[in-house]
């Protein structure tokens, strides 16, 4: 337990000590802030307009409105982000060389993936939790609310997140090149992504069942309409396990083959 | 303390360190000789844990690298060819996270933390990064990781390299010091740090071990004849023909006034060749018994293997 404490202490400090955290923080939560504003900036209107006929309803659901489009894209942006935060994880201490003396320490292949593993998910907490503030503000403002969707929404983005990392991180532990981990993280999630859209759902093929099951991002849409269905974190829960495990036999026969 | 038993270790096809096998006794500190790409860093890597031996063990106190890699790793203190670290830790902060990394409990360590800074003499740079110090301050600091858990056995790559020659001087006298107290393996290409620091020494070329034993030894059972060099007045055809005429003299070879006499291993001849010299009625003017240095030894070992596998 203990080192794995240390290597996330190190880990998260070495996120704000060169510029990472910072950048991919400030960057997330611009854009999800200007996603959300103009969401809500339509929704206010929208309700104006239904105010004024009567045969219309008197309101209008806030979170279909605002949240579902809102936490919809936020799987580009995080598509977009959380891939710098992996990247470098083990393919910076492969280039310069500090995996040697790492290796030589008294501590196991996956101590030393979960401490790093945990630093970045504490990253992407972070940048989670800076959201929240203004989604306090809309409920403020839009009198009675539901919390239930919002809450599930989050737990989505959270496991898809990292789904996202764990990937990352596989990658990163394979490569040298922290540039070529970014670009083949950008690839998997998006071949991952892709998957549903192989074959036409409507054409009846049980194959099209499948694939879209192993999509990454099918499984947020349940979380996100407020359904929190065991089969979408079963999912993600089996992605994050399985990467993380692999990253682990990765380092052990990099070991092995010297 | 360290036993490496018929170690192979291979990288894919190549094989880097072939059936190596050694013994290093506690408290002594063996010199590990070998040309560059000799397998010296390979078999010090497979002794740290880094990675496991194609084929064969090794054992530290006892504990295999294969079945106890943690027990080994806890031992050790290892200092790389390349030390790299991370360069935007400072340098106190790297060493109190090496050395929870290695274990020290929580309440020693920030008293083994300023011990550390003390011995390796980093009190001016202790607040620093570690990417803005100078090559001798990072060796100092490599060398203070690897002590940071006070280990009964150091493994130490090339500490001199790029170095200046103070530097060589506090790096070596430094290990020096640990005679006794840690069993120290020191690998280098530069032969005088061995004569100077080493009191046993294994010689590797191309993945073989060539030669083992003490420094003492090694220079003199390898020597098959014992050198006289010579100066002597006079014309060197008859003085060569005089010496030549010595009983036990194998051969003579000069150039000019200067002669090398070889002679068989055990005797000296040195007063029979002064006699028989000041009697054929020559000038001697200098004369002194040639012992093979490490180096001789070395290059001799490594180009006589060369030789025999052609």
């Amino acid at each position: 337990m203990r080192n794995i404490a240390e290597i996330f202490k190190r880990e998260v400090r070495h996120y704000y000590t060169s510029p990472i955290a910072y950048v991919v923080i400030v960057i997330f939560t611009a854009v999800f802030g200007f996603l959300y504003f103009r969401n809500l900036t339509y929704y206010s209107q929208l309700s104006y307009q239904l105010m004024q006929n009567p045969y219309y309803p008197q309101r209008i659901d806030l979170v279909m409105a605002v949240f579902a489009p809102l936490f919809s894209s936020n799987s580009i942006i995080f598509l977009l982000v959380i891939p710098p935060l992996s990247m470098r994880l083990f393919a910076e201490e492969k280039k310069s060389g500090t995996i040697e003396l790492m290796f030589t320490y008294p501590v196991k292949d996956i101590q030393m993936v979960l401490g790093k593993w945990l630093a970045s998910l504490t990253i992407l907490l972070v940048m989670l939790a800076l959201s929240v503030p203004g989604v306090f503000m809309a409920f403020k403002f839009a009198g009675s609310w539901e919390w239930g969707p919002v809450l599930s929404g989050y737990l989505g983005m959270f496991l898809m997140g990292v789904s996202f990392l764990s990937l990352g991180i596989l990658i990163s532990a394979l490569s040298e090149n922290q540039i070529v981990a970014l670009i083949i993280s950008y690839g998997a999630l998006l071949a991952f992504w892709f998957l549903g859209w192989a074959i036409d759902p409507n054409s009846g093929k049980k194959m099209a069942d499948v694939l879209t099951e192993f999509s990454i991002i099918q499984h947020l849409d349940n979380f996100i309409k407020g359904v929190i269905d065991t089969r979408d974190v079963v999912y993600y829960v089996l992605f994050i396990f399985t990467c993380v495990f692999l990253t682990a036999r990765v380092l052990e026969s990099k070991r092995w083959r010297g | 303390m360290i036993k490496i038993e018929n170690v192979t270790k291979m990288y894919g096809p190549t094989v880097a360190v072939k059936d190596v096998s050694f013994e290093v006794e506690k408290g002594e500190i063996l010199g590990f000789l070998g040309p560059n790409g000799a397998g010296k860093t390979t078999t010090m890597r497979v002794i740290t844990g880094y990675f496991p031996p194609t084929l064969g063990n090794a054992y530290i106190a006892g504990h295999s690298v294969l079945d106890a890699p943690l027990e080994v790793k806890k031992r050790i203190g290892y200092v790389p060819e390349t030390p790299a670290m991370y360069d935007d830790m400072r340098v106190k902060e790297y060493i109190k996270y090496v050395g929870a990394l290695k274990g020290v409990p929580k309440t020693e360590l920030k008293e083994r933390v300023e011990r550390i800074i003390g011995t390796c003499a980093l009190e001016s740079v202790y607040t620093k990064n570690i990417g803005s110090l100078s090559k001798g301050f990072k060796q100092r600091v490599v060398l203070g990781q690897a002590l940071v858990n006070d280990p009964p056995v150091l493994i130490l790559d090339e500490p001199s390299t790029g170095l200046d020659p103070k530097q060589i001087h506090e790096i070596r006298s430094l290990i020096k010091s640990m005679e006794g107290e840690r069993t120290i393996i020191l690998s280098t290409h530069i032969l005088p740090e061995v004569s100077m620091t080493c009191s046993k020494v294994v010689i590797i070329n191309e993945g073989v071990i060539v030669a083992a034993d003490t420094t003492d030894n090694i220079g003199r059972s390898l020597t098959e004849s014992h050198q006289v060099e010579l100066t002597v007045g006079g014309d060197p055809d008859r003085v060569k023909e005089t010496v030549s005429g010595i009983a036990g003299v194998r051969n003579v070879s000069n150039s000019g006034n200067r002669f090398v006499v070889d002679s068989e291993k055990d005797g000296d001849l040195r007063a029979e060749i002064a006699r028989k010299v000041v009697e054929g009625g020559f000038d001697l003017l200098e004369m002194r018994a040639h012992s093979m240095t490490l180096e001789d030894v070395f290059l001799k070992l490594v180009t006589e293997e060369e030789g025999e596998r052609q």
